[in-house]
């Protein structure tokens, strides 16, 4: 019973089963080809490189099914499952050739890739090394600016120093003018004081001399008085009458002889008084006049006077009195002190009149 | 091939037509015809597989193309054609084979080099960066 009910599945499978095995080819070289034209196939690298050749192997793979449904010999469908296969291989081989080219020309262009890389990394080195350079430099540059800074600073230090230096040096220079200024003032000061001491020593000895000066004048004034005195005692005594024209004094016409002109020995006492005082008084002149009266001729009482005024001048040069200090001169019976009309007034017109000089030796003539 | 196709139809007419040419070329040659053309094309593939440097590169299977051309002459010679047109089919994609593998060869050695130039070329570069 169980037999029975198996069979319709045993019979289905037994039918499956043969239908399977009808259905493949019985050749095992173009089964072989079949196996690596699929795998070749299912390769997108062969499909894309090497589509003809793969088709090619299609085409001959055809045709060796085509031979073994149509019952060609094993030795045709073996043949052309041969070819098949062989250009399955040659489909092999020209992706692998395509894609070594391509690999090679990927290479090319991976190589400029690199060279590119190369480049750009020796581009960026290079000009890293120039930015490290240009740091460098920089940094020269701020090193030598800061040097050259500095070198100026120092030389404006140094300038700034000399210039110190030189205003210290002034300086000193000022002092020593300023010391010399002050030596030669002092100098000057001391000069002026020893001056001023001279000066004052001079004027304390101008005024002791002054003082005594003052004592001798004042003793000269005495004196002078005192002689003023004497000399109006001693002028006194030789008659002496103070007029306008000054002192005169008249030696009268007895000291000399009657119409003579020498001096008697009476005339020669006032001669010599006058001497004395002309000696004591050395600055004081004379003036020796003549006079007569008016008996005689002109010319005769002209010459009688000159040469009694003379013969007074002699006795006056013979008692030393220098003879510039006395002049003399003649008048004749001109300027009567009195009329002629009697002998006693005509003895008084013949005279001799000394006029003495001032104290400078000035007289006024007549 | 498809000659042989489209002459099923037309046997009759195709006989007297191959008739006629196999009496010209006999008259003419005094020789067969074979499969001249195939022949050529295949000894111009093993002349291209052996230039493309096959005996370097693929040394088996430009043998193989070498003694199946050999083979498909000898053929040619005992006019057998069908065994010589199979031959020579063979001998060209076997020539091809070899062809295809010395250039591919050729090729990945050059990529190869190429490969290696770069990688000293890098390497160089690298140490030059470092």
């Amino acid at each position: 019973m169980k037999n029975h009910q198996y069979f319709p599945v045993t019979l289905i499978a037994l039918a499956i089963l043969s239908g399977c095995n009808a259905a493949p080819p019985k050749n095992s070289f173009l089964a072989e080809a079949h196996g690596s034209y699929d795998s070749a196939r299912n390769n997108p690298q062969v499909a894309y490189l090497a589509a003809l050749e793969l088709n090619e192997a299609g085409n001959s793979l055809s045709k060796a099914d085509i031979a073994l449904s149509k019952g060609e010999s094993a030795a045709t469908v073996d043949h052309l499952a041969y070819i098949a296969k062989q250009q399955i291989g040659i489909a092999q081989e020209t992706t692998k050739r395509k894609s070594a080219e391509l690999a090679v020309a990927n290479a090319g262009a991976k190589r400029d890739q690199v060279r590119l890389e190369a480049s750009t990394a020796e581009a960026k080195t290079a000009k890293q090394q120039v930015v490290i350079a240009q740091k460098t430099v920089d940094q020269q540059a701020l090193a030598l600016a800061d040097a050259s800074e500095n070198a100026q600073r120092d030389q404006a230090s140094l300038m700034a120093m000399a210039a110190e230096a030189d205003s210290a040096e002034q300086q000193v220079v000022l002092v020593g003018k300023i010391a010399d200024q002050q030596a030669t003032e002092l100098e000057a000061f001391d000069a002026s004081t020893a001056r001023d001491q001279a000066s004052l020593k001079a004027k304390t000895a101008e005024i002791a001399t002054a003082n005594q000066m003052l004592a001798n004048a004042s003793d000269k004034a005495e004196r002078d008085h005192a002689l003023i005195v004497q000399q109006e005692t001693e002028l006194k005594g030789l008659n002496a009458k103070a007029t306008e024209r000054g002192l005169v004094i008249t030696l009268s016409d007895v000291l000399f002889g009657a119409n003579k002109a020498q001096i008697g020995s009476g005339g020669m006492r006032s001669v010599q008084k006058l001497a004395d005082f002309l000696t004591q008084y050395p600055k004081q002149k004379v003036l020796v006049e003549g006079y007569t009266d008016s008996v005689g001729s002109n010319a005769h009482n002209q010459k009688l006077s000159e040469q009694r005024a003379n013969a007074v001048r002699a006795a006056l040069l013979d008692k030393g009195i220098g003879s510039e200090r006395v002049t003399t001169h003649g008048y004749g019976e001109e300027f009567p002190v009195s009329g002629n009309d009697t002998a006693a007034n005509r003895q008084m017109n013949r005279r001799v009149e000394i006029i003495l000089s001032d104290a400078n030796g000035n007289i006024i003539p007549r | 091939m498809k000659n042989f196709n489209q002459n099923k139809p037309h046997q009759a007419y195709k006989l007297v037509l191959a008739t006629a040419a196999t009496i010209i070329f006999i008259a003419g040659c005094a020789n067969n015809p074979g499969p001249i053309e195939q022949m050529a094309s295949s000894r111009a593939a093993v002349s291209s597989a052996r230039s493309a440097g096959g005996s370097e590169y693929a040394p088996i299977q430009l043998k193989l193309a070498i003694e199946k051309m050999s083979g498909a002459e000898i053929a040619m010679t005992n006019k057998d054609y069908v065994l010589a047109r199979q031959l020579a089919e063979q001998a060209q994609v076997d020539a091809q084979l070899a062809d295809a593998a010395a250039r591919s060869a050729k090729a990945q050695k050059a990529a190869d080099a190429i490969q290696e130039d770069s990688r000293v070329l890098r390497q160089e570069i690298d140490h030059k960066a470092e």
